[in-house]
């Protein structure tokens, strides 16, 4: 009974780490680049939540309406921070040294991390969503309605990304630069926008995911490093390139997660989840359903 | 734009002729174990003029901390090819051998030093011969893994002091600490120089510019890489070992750094990966500047590292030697007849190098 409910706060927790990958893979499969920044864009999603609704009720405090109501703010914003963020940095290293392109990210990470510290201290920071009955029992099993809609609205993020990448022309556009970026210059593509608009739509989900963490974990300026490395996990395992996989991947890496906090202990999570990502990229450098990944 | 910049060429050849920087070079490298014995010199008679332990002591004594990591880091990511970003996690466990030695079994700190290195190289062995197989994008992230795993298990054990850290208070003094770090530098110094003019450091290099052609050429890669590796790991657990007792006090979040070692792939980067003087000039470099902000603007000089590292990549990523040295050879494309005879002296200008 106790695995089934850890499992169960698993998948909760991991449809958010799945989302964040989900953005994470989009700019490795399109820009072909490793976003050390990425862990940047959740905490930054997350205060904008936090200032937003500060403004609006004086604490970070609300219903769960107000609080949905905030995620689109995240979500502008952080489309506009990853935009730039690719424009004036990322696309004067494409092309060089995949080591150069780590760094800037990673000097990026470093940049916006320290500068949130300076701006609102180094103190975590939570979201209060104010329920009448904050959790529900299904069947024995406890699950708190606010970790029920951040997963809901994860996996609506995560949904929404595949249908923009799938049905509309910008999302085509995304997908023929993935594939072959001179081909796609040649049928009239801009490439370099269709980049940026890639990392904004990344780094848009990730802020959308941001504010639900701000809600059921909490926020501090040097959370981002956690959330690219699981990114990173969560990718090696579904494989490169691949949404479904990156879904699975992060279920999977949730579901893992919370079994040893819950048989072992919480401090531990991180240090398996890297020697599984270790023994994985070892094993199995492909990912369980990716088609194949340049070493 | 193109005028105004080969107007300021010009200017700037006039002034520091491409040819003098060349000589200059030519001079460093034909002398590099002269200058490594006035720098030593040098460093070494810095206390007797008058420096006394202090604030100054304190700051040289990081600077010769963070070129022994920067030019450790450049053994691998430089002269081998293999970015990682990992490498503090050698420091830290050399900083908790010592820390542990030393106050749980009162052992001497030279014997607790050495065993610091000796213990740092064991785990290069044991964690090189999983993460060496790895290439580029996931062979940064798996190093990454790697620190903060190492972190968060010196966060749960006991025998570290978990977060709260070990205090250290039988310490031996600052200048014994100055003359530490400057022996391991300059010995660690040699070996690289040593070394990049051995056939040891040729296969790094040619691992660095193409693994393949080098595997296919005969050499056993994995035996190179790992030994190179390991080197890097033996410096920076030294340096770890005697850092620990050198700042008193140890605990995950120092131990296993991320920030710094971004901060020492910057410095290597800034004065020139793939050489010896590169990183130990960009650590001097980088820590001064640093040292400054801090003073002045504390809290701010994490900012300003992350600024440093982008400009330096997007900048002039070939770090203060690589350009001087694309500088100075310049002239010498010149002198060889400038493009119309670059097919014809292919073969000399790469026999040059």
């Amino acid at each position: 009974m106790a695995a089934t409910q850890f499992v169960v706060n698993g998948l909760l927790v991991g449809a958010l780490f799945a989302a964040v990958a989900v953005g994470f893979a989009l700019i490795w499969g399109v820009v072909d680049i490793i976003n050390l920044a990425h862990g940047e864009m959740v905490m930054l999603g997350g205060y904008t939540s936090y200032w937003v609704l500060s403004l609006v009720t004086g604490n970070a405090e609300g219903s769960p309406l107000l609080f949905l109501a905030t995620i689109p703010v995240a979500i502008a914003v952080l489309f506009v921070v990853g935009y730039a963020l690719q424009r004036t940095l990322v696309s004067r290293v494409i092309g060089t040294d995949i080591f150069l392109t780590l760094l800037v990210t990673f000097g990026a990470s470093i940049a916006i991390q320290q500068l949130a510290i300076q701006a609102w201290s180094a103190n975590p920071r939570s979201i209060q969503v104010r329920f009448a009955d904050p959790s529900m029992t299904l069947g024995g099993i406890v699950v708190p309605k606010m970790k029920l809609i951040a997963f809901v609205g994860a996996i609506v993020l995560t949904a929404l990304l595949y249908l923009f990448l799938q049905k509309t022309r910008t999302g085509r556009a995304i997908r023929a630069v993935s594939q072959n970026p001179e081909a796609a210059a040649l049928v009239g593509i801009d490439v370099e926008h269709t980049r940026a608009v890639t990392f904004g739509v990344s780094s848009a989900i990730a802020g959308g995911v941001g504010s639900f963490i701000a809600v059921i974990l909490n926020i501090q300026p040097q959370m981002g490093l956690i959330y690219t490395l699981k990114s990173f996990v969560i990718v090696v395992f579904g494989g490169v390139g691949s949404i479904p996989g990156a879904l699975i991947g992060g279920l999977l890496l949730g579901s893992v997660e919370e079994l040893v906090a819950g048989f072992i202990s919480s401090q531990w999570t991180l240090a398996v989840s890297f020697s599984l990502l270790i023994v994985l990229l070892v094993v199995k450098p492909k990912g369980l359903f990716g088609q194949g990944v340049e070493q | 734009m193109s005028t105004s910049d080969e107007d300021s060429r010009g200017a700037l050849r006039s002034i520091l002729p491409p040819e003098s920087v060349d000589r200059f070079l030519d001079a460093c490298n034909d002398h590099g174990w002269q200058l490594l014995g006035v720098g030593t010199l040098a460093a070494v008679s810095l206390p007797l003029l008058g420096l006394e332990a202090g604030y100054f002591m304190t700051v040289i004594t990081e600077m010769f901390l963070f070129a022994i990591l920067a030019l450790s880091w450049d053994i691998v990511g430089g002269q081998t090819g293999y970015p990682s970003f990992g490498n503090m996690a050698f420091f830290g466990i050399g900083a908790y051998t010592t820390a542990i030695l030393t106050k749980d079994f009162a052992l001497a700190f030279p014997v607790a030093f050495l065993l610091a290195g000796l213990v740092a190289l064991v785990s290069a062995a044991v964690i090189g011969v999983v993460v060496l197989r790895l290439r580029g994008h996931y062979f940064a992230i798996a190093t990454l893994g790697v620190l903060l795993a190492a972190q968060q298990v010196s966060r749960n054990l006991d025998i570290t002091g978990g977060a709260s850290g070990k205090i250290l208070l039988q310490t031996p003094s600052g200048e014994a600490f100055y003359y530490l770090f400057l022996a391991v530098l300059i010995v660690e110094m040699g070996v690289v120089y040593y070394l990049s003019s051995t056939r040891f450091g040729f296969v790094l290099n040619a691992i660095r510019d193409d693994e393949e052609k080098a595997t296919a050429m005969g050499f056993n890669t994995t035996y190179y890489k790992t030994a190179a590796w390991m080197l890097a790991a033996l410096f920076t657990g030294f340096a770890g070992g005697a850092y620990s007792l050198f700042n008193t006090f140890i605990d995950p979040q120092t131990a296993y750094n991320g920030a710094w070692n971004v901060e020492l792939i910057a410095m290597a980067l800034l004065g020139g990966s793939g050489t010896v003087a590169g990183p130990v000039i960009g650590a001097f470099g980088l820590h001064t500047i640093i040292e400054i902000v801090e003073s002045y603007a504390v809290g701010w000089q994490l900012v300003l590292l992350g600024g440093a590292v982008i400009v330096t990549v997007i900048g002039f990523p070939n770090g203060l030697v690589g350009t001087l040295r694309e500088y100075a050879s310049e002239m010498e494309y010149y002198k060889h007849g400038g493009m119309a005879a670059a097919n014809a002296d292919d073969a000399e200008v790469s026999s040059d190098e």
